[in-house]
């Protein structure tokens, strides 16, 4: 007997699902809307639109779409009224400017075109070159979330309203008047607040969202003098520095050209880097020797030092050699701590007054000036406002409601203020909370000036008229006080008769006659800093590309990945691998690569933070835990908020470290956005590495050539070729040469390169499944435990020998190495292109012609480097990206003589041929030969330490053609024989062995 | 292929008013030694060549510029009058003469540019010209009637080819109607055209090899056709638009000889030869205010930069309106050309791309901007290393490593890819 058989469609039918009923008698459970876009019986009955009257219009439209469409389009050509005379369209002209915006530092030059900054590069100075975020702020000049004029309550409102409400309530005001500003370095600002003082008997205090308050008290306490000192890397020759990223955040300039000044191989002396740290910091994977430590064992060895130079102890040995190596070079060391508190830096001062180094590698009679921030008077002025003392409070360059630790205290003391009146550029975490918004100029619009240091003024010249009506703090400032001056009029008759007004201008420096600082010797009372701190520790640093989080809503930046953990978009926990498998967190690949983590809940004090990501990060000290400053924000604009968690509310007692920390795994798994998944470089030599002893001893140390076997013995790859050469000495042969001694992973290049070759940002998720579009990348490697010579010697097996060496040392050393194109004279990706959109140069340039590529993808396959990037999307003018190129103001940053690329072709490093091209033509305009460090890419001139340099391998005056001749040259993947037009020098460590 | 038979500006146009200096002292060379005073049409001639070169900055005959309408002036005023006062009007003013006063008053008191080299019969003779001149003639917008014509023509060609298939209908429907007639007379059964046409049709599809042959010649046209409509799409030859300002480049650079670069001065420095602003305009157009077809179009000008002729200065707080030109040569943007590359690095003249725009009323697209258009010039074009360092190495080179090779521009790269599309 047959049985009928009953199939369920699924589990949820047997168990008897009313979803499952519901979907049996209606398919969709939800009624349709139907009336709604048919509108209800009466209206469609009484229509006199006919279905015969549809189809008519529907094909008239079709028709009339398709006639139209057949038009060429009319384009307007529109000239200049009066045109100015300094523009000539198509070309560029370029301004010395000043970048300072509290928390970085430097002299830059702008590129303009048509009147719009489009780019930003390093006034050849020896102060200070830009860095990532420097760059990048050429972006957040055309940020759309900018404010378009004054507010009042969220409320447009005119100025001459504003001015006239807040100079009448500044009059009567109860309380006191204070100014609330970021370090002023502007001697005219300086000068227009005590104007602005006198009328309404003002308190300014000065904030730092970063601070370094136990510096400047330190000094004082030490010297007489609140102050930071100017530091001569160069001249040192042991830098032993505790915790601080010099390389990275640390104190507002650059010190990477310095750094690197004093650690040139060929000159047979490099400077000794010990880095005594507990994450991993740009500053560390430099260093020579690093030494990873929890915070409060920095401490302790730092006054193991003290008492070891002091000769009242013995060394630690961690620090032996440190001891060692210092006391042997008085005078010409240096030893730097990151910590923010006053007995510690004490302690370090004491250590080189010991040591000699004050007025040999640090300079106190010229100090810098960019830190002034006092936390005392900040602290009380919260105070005041609470005890409602304050009657109105003026803000300038702060968002203290977002980088305050107690940003609630400060919240609600606004409250109690009777005028508060913010001039962020945006609505900003402070300025929701604040009365007045009077928008400031983005310092691209701004006239200004910057002492860095007693000697040395620096000029802020605008590049664009103002883009939107908002008016300079001083000016605003000037009005309030009664004073109908221009601040441009005020700026020039103050300097006007100090300096050279036009040639400063132009030159966007002048020299000032300063004496040095009367200093005190040093005299402090020196006090124990040990440290008994228990549990996980917590060290909070800035990131590489969001800094204090002040430029948060640049998508530059936040899709800049970290050099270290070469993640973006992102901020997490770093952990190292033993403490992560201690509380059983761990970090694993999804099926399509992407990196996952497990999250935590962070306990620091009081302070409990949810649901943070945590990042196995080979290097970080056992026991610790790092978490980047400046995510987290909720009013940055439609890029940054919500990116990451906010760590500033950690910084408890102005200390960036904190101990007895507590996780706890929570539910839920977190994705990264990370650009490199591997972390070793499995045993290749991509990047090839000696010791500074052994370079001396043969230059060709680390870099011995690759030979193959053949029919006539050993030959060069060079020397075994299938192809024809291609004619390369006629003419310019571009060379890149890339000094990996003096690469310090800055990221400055990779942004440069973003902004010169209109690279479009794909944003978060887009990342994760490696379709980040950057033409350059600066790859990071770690050293492995496992090597082949170790598995060789211990009889390990092929398997677990490379999955040993897949997993990096607990303190790797590690190296980093910029990857564009590589531009190969016999390139893989141009055989195999099925319509020739991707061809050679004469030149030594491998082209893509985005015109002509339909996307086959078969280049990028056939690519050894991975440096090709395919456009999977219209990434302009498309809301799925709704980054600058998806408005009007963020496209005015767009480079006019690079296409932007459309959807579906392969794009990568042009080795900015448009600024090829441009050497050349004015060489041959003005009949004459390119000099040297002429031809320049975007990278090689953002690069701060001359890492990277470009030029002619044909012209024997080029510095590049020594580069590429000389013994520590190799090419990247030498066996492949792709001859490249890219070379790499070796990497040298100032190592013992 | 480019050509190159283009019409040359002659050079000395160019330097017309440099010249004058020679002009005058010729003229005064050829007065001195003048036999008769009196009113010669050889004088008219010279007042005529003086006028223009020294006069029309301020004066026009029939209306007032800076200074007065000029004709009728020697009724007004006695030719001793007008000789002192064009030659010093100042010294008059100064001296009180009661008509000079009178003039300076009415005119602001702006002082007449003072003619001391100018000799009596000199202003004579211009005074001579003044008289005789010609009237203005009623101008006809000369766009409208340029463009009007080309449809006419237009029109023209189209009933010409409707009334020739007109034509051979009725001559086929008369040879039919014939036919038939001689059927009938001959006893034959007539027969209708349709059914005519059918054993036509028939007879045709009886032959599969005609058919087959029909099918392929259709085809072949129609590919051809397809080809060269596809070929043409985007290709804007002969593109000439009607502009903003009826604008003519043969009055102001073929008759006037104005330097190209004049106006289009950013061809030299950057990528882009540009739309002059309207200021480069005003350089000329301050002063003349009125060309051949009136004053309508210059005072376009005047609307675009709040400039108010009759007053001869700018208007205060005025808010300038840019002139929205229309774009004749439109490249893609994947394709980077830049100006100063071919004109100063080149040395290619405007006319090699643009054709002979000194003698285009209205400006036209000469070339058709095709990639094929560029790479044939770049295939033939030899590149100029006389005098340019920059070359000399790499020419030296390459007749080494390609001996007999012409150093054209695609040996430095100019075929390349990437050199444009970037």
């Amino acid at each position: 007997m047959t049985k009928q058989k009953k199939y369920w469609k699924g589990l949820s039918e047997l168990a008897n699902d009313p979803l499952v009923d519901k979907l049996k008698e209606n398919e969709f459970i939800e009624e349709i809307p139907v009336d709604d876009f048919l509108g209800d019986d009466k209206n469609l009955s009484e229509t006199s639109t006919s279905r015969r009257d549809f189809l008519k219009f529907l094909g008239f439209s079709t028709a009339a779409a398709t006639l139209a469409a057949c038009e060429t389009p009319i384009i307007k050509s529109i000239p200049y009224v009066v045109k100015p005379e300094e523009i000539t369209p198509g070309v560029a002209n370029w301004y010395a400017s000043t970048f300072y915006d509290g928390n970085d530092f430097a002299n830059i030059l702008v590129k303009t075109r048509e009147g719009r900054p489009i780019f930003i590069k390093g006034n050849d100075l020896p102060s200070s070159s830009p860095n990532a975020r420097v760059i990048s702020s050429v972006l957040s000049l055309y940020d759309s979330n900018r404010l378009k004029g004054a507010m009042k309550n969220g409320e447009s409102v005119t100025w001459s309203d504003a001015d006239t409400d807040i100079t009448t309530r500044l009059s009567n005001v109860e309380g006191d008047v204070v100014v609330l500003t970021n370090t002023i370095i502007s001697p005219t600002t300086q000068a227009i607040i005590e104007e602005f003082g006198k009328k309404y008997a003002v308190k300014h205090v000065q904030y730092d969202a970063i601070s370094v308050q136990g510096m400047l008290d330190a000094n004082k306490e030490s010297f007489g003098q609140r102050v930071i000192p100017t530091y001569h890397l160069d001249k040192a020759d042991v830098i032993v520095s505790f915790g601080a990223d010099f390389l990275g955040s640390w104190l507002s300039t650059s010190l990477e050209k310095q750094y690197i000044a004093n650690r040139n191989p060929k000159s047979g002396k490099m400077s000794r880097h010990f880095q005594i740290e507990t994450n991993m910091s740009l500053s560390g994977s430099n260093a020579d020797i690093r030494i990873p430590v929890k915070p409060s064992e920095k401490l302790n060895l730092l006054e193991n030092l003290f008492d070891t130079l002091n000769g009242n102890s013995t060394a630690n040995d961690k620090i032996k050699d440190i001891v060692a190596e210092l006391t042997s070079a008085k005078g010409k060391s240096l030893v730097i701590c990151d910590s923010n508190d006053k007995a510690i830096q004490i302690m370090v001062n004491a250590i080189n007054d010991i040591l000699g180094n004050y007025g040999k590698t640090i300079d106190m009679g010229q100090p810098s000036l960019l830190k002034a921030g006092d936390d005392n008077a900040v602290a009380q002025l919260i105070k005041d406002m609470n005890d409602g003392k304050v009657g109105a409070l003026i803000m300038s360059g702060v968002n203290p409601s977002y980088t305050l630790a107690d940003a609630e205290a400060f919240n609600a003391g606004l409250k109690k203020v009777s005028l508060t009146i913010s001039t962020a550029l945006s609505m900003d975490e402070t300025s929701t909370n604040v009365e007045y918004v009077c928008p400031d100029r983005h310092y691209l619009e701004s006239w200004g000036d910057a002492k860095a240091t007693p000697n040395q003024v620096a000029f802020i010249q605008p590049t664009i008229q103002p883009l939107f009506d908002s008016r300079q703090i001083q000016e605003s400032l000037l009005v309030w006080s009664g004073d109908d001056t221009e601040y441009y009029t005020y700026l020039k008759n103050y300097w006007r008769s100090k300096v050279s007004w036009s040639s400063s201008l132009h030159d966007g420096i002048a020299e000032l006659s300063a004496d040095a600082l009367s200093l005190s010797s040093f005299a402090a009372n020196v006090k124990s800093v040990l440290s008994q701190a228990q549990g996980l520790e917590l060290a909070l640093y800035q990131s590489n590309s969001i800094g204090d989080g002040s430029q948060a809503n640049n998508p530059w930046l936040q899709e800049l990945p970290d050099p270290i953990t070469r993640s973006c978009w992102d901020n997490y926990l770093t952990i190292s691998a033993t403490t992560a498998r201690e509380n059983g967190l761990s970090n694993w690949n999804i099926s399509d690569g992407s990196l996952n983590g497990d999250m935590v809940r962070l306990t620091v004090g009081d302070v409990v933070l949810e649901n943070i990501p945590v990042l196995i990060q080979p290097g970080q000290a056992i026991g610790t835990l790092g978490l980047a400053l400046g995510y987290g924000r909720t009013a940055s604009g439609k890029v940054g908020n919500g990116v990451g968690v906010n760590a500033y509310p950690l910084v408890l007692n102005n200390s960036y470290t904190s101990s007895d920390v507590k996780i706890e795994k929570v539910e839920g798994e977190h994705g990264f956005a990370s650009v490199q998944l591997h972390h070793t470089m499995m045993g290749r030599d991509l990047i090839k590495e000696t010791t500074l002893n052994e370079y001396l001893e043969n230059p060709k140390s680390g870099n011995k050539p690759l030979l193959y076997d053949t029919h006539l013995g050993k030959l060069a790859p060079d020397q075994i070729d299938l192809w024809q050469a291609h004619d390369h000495e006629t003419g310019h042969f571009w060379n890149l040469g890339i000094n990996l001694t003096s690469c310090t992973g800055c990221n400055s290049c990779v942004v440069a390169c973003h902004s010169e070759n209109n690279v479009p940002v794909v944003g978060k998720e887009e990342v994760r499944k490696s379709r980040d579009m950057h033409w350059l990348r600066i790859d990071r490697y770690y050293s492995s435990d496992m090597t082949k010579e170790i598995a060789e010697e211990e009889g390990i097996g092929a398997v677990s020998k490379f999955k040993a060496m897949e997993i990096p040392s607990e303190n790797p050393d590690v190296a980093f190495q910029p990857v564009m194109c590589q531009h190969c004279n016999h390139a893989p990706c141009e055989t195999v292109c099925p319509v020739a959109a991707t061809t050679h140069s004469a030149e030594g340039l491998n082209h893509m012609t985005y015109n002509r590529c339909v996307g086959t993808r078969y280049c990028a396959n056939n690519c050894p480097y991975k440096v090709r990037r395919f456009n999977w999307f219209n990434y302009a003018e498309n809301d799925a990206f709704d980054y600058n190129m998806n408005d009007d103001l963020g496209k005015m940053v767009l480079n006019p003589d690079v296409t932007v690329r459309a959807r579906g072709v392969m794009e990568k490093c042009s080795m900015c041929i448009q600024m090829i091209q441009k050497t050349k033509l004015d060489a041959k305009r003005d009949g004459r030969n390119i000099v040297d460090n002429e031809a320049q890419t975007a990278c090689s001139s953002a690069c701060p330490t001359g890492a990277i340099t470009f030029g002619d391998a044909n012209n024997q005056s080029h510095s590049v053609t020594q580069m590429v001749e000389d013994d520590r040259s190799y090419q990247l993947l030498d066996h492949l024989n792709t001859k490249n037009s890219v070379f790499y020098q070796t990497k040298i460590r100032n190592r013992k062995s | 292929m480019l050509q190159l038979n283009y019409m040359f500006i002659n050079m000395t146009k160019f330097i017309n008013l440099s010249k004058y200096p020679f002009t005058i002292f010729s003229s005064l060379i050829i007065l001195l030694f003048a036999v008769s005073a009196s009113v010669s049409a050889q004088n008219i001639e010279e007042g005529e060549k003086l006028y223009k070169a020294n006069c029309t900055a301020c004066h026009q005959i029939d209306s007032k510029l800076i200074g007065p309408a000029l004709r009728g002036v020697s009724d007004k005023y006695s030719e001793e009058w007008l000789i002192k006062w064009i030659k010093n009007s100042a010294e008059m003013i100064a001296a009180g003469d009661p008509d000079a006063i009178a003039i300076w008053e009415e005119y602001n008191k702006s002082p007449m540019t003072a003619f001391p080299y100018f000799s009596d019969d000199d202003v004579k003779n211009i005074l001579a010209y003044i008289e005789q001149a010609p009237e203005k003639q009623a101008v006809v917008a000369t766009t409208s009637v340029d463009g009007g014509a080309i449809v006419v023509e237009d029109q023209t060609s189209d009933y010409v080819i409707l009334t020739i298939a007109i034509v051979l209908l009725l001559v086929i429907a008369g040879l039919w109607k014939i036919k038939n007639t001689l059927k009938e007379v001959a006893g034959e059964e007539s027969e209708d055209l349709f059914s005519s046409i059918i054993t036509l049709v028939n007879a045709f599809f009886a032959r599969k090899s005609i058919v087959t042959l029909t099918v392929f010649i259709i085809l072949g046209f129609g590919v051809n056709s397809a080809w060269n409509l596809m070929l043409g799409v985007g290709v804007t030859k002969g593109y000439a638009p009607e502009q903003p300002i009826a604008y003519s480049h043969k009055l102001h650079s073929g008759i006037n000889g104005i330097d190209c670069n004049y106006c289009h001065h950013s061809a030299r420095h950057g990528k882009s030869a540009a739309i002059p602003s309207a200021n480069v305009c005003m350089n000329c157009h301050t002063y003349i205010n009125e060309g051949p077809s009136g004053k309508a179009e210059i005072q376009k000008i005047y609307d675009a930069v709040g400039f108010d002729p009759e007053k001869g200065q700018y208007i205060q707080g005025y808010e300038q309106k840019p002139i929205k030109w229309v774009r004749i040569h439109n490249l893609p943007d994947h394709a980077y050309f830049n100006h100063s590359q071919h004109v100063v690095a080149g040395g290619l003249e405007c006319q090699d791309c643009h054709g002979a725009i000194e003698e285009m009323e209205v400006v036209e697209q000469h070339a058709e901007l095709t990639m094929g258009w560029c790479i044939d010039c770049h295939r033939q074009t030899e590149v100029k290393v006389a005098d340019n360092d920059y070359y000399e190495e790499m020419h030296a080179k390459f007749k080494e490593n390609h001996p007999g090779e012409a150093f054209n521009v695609e040996a430095i790269g100019g075929l390349e890819c990437g050199k444009c599309h970037h």
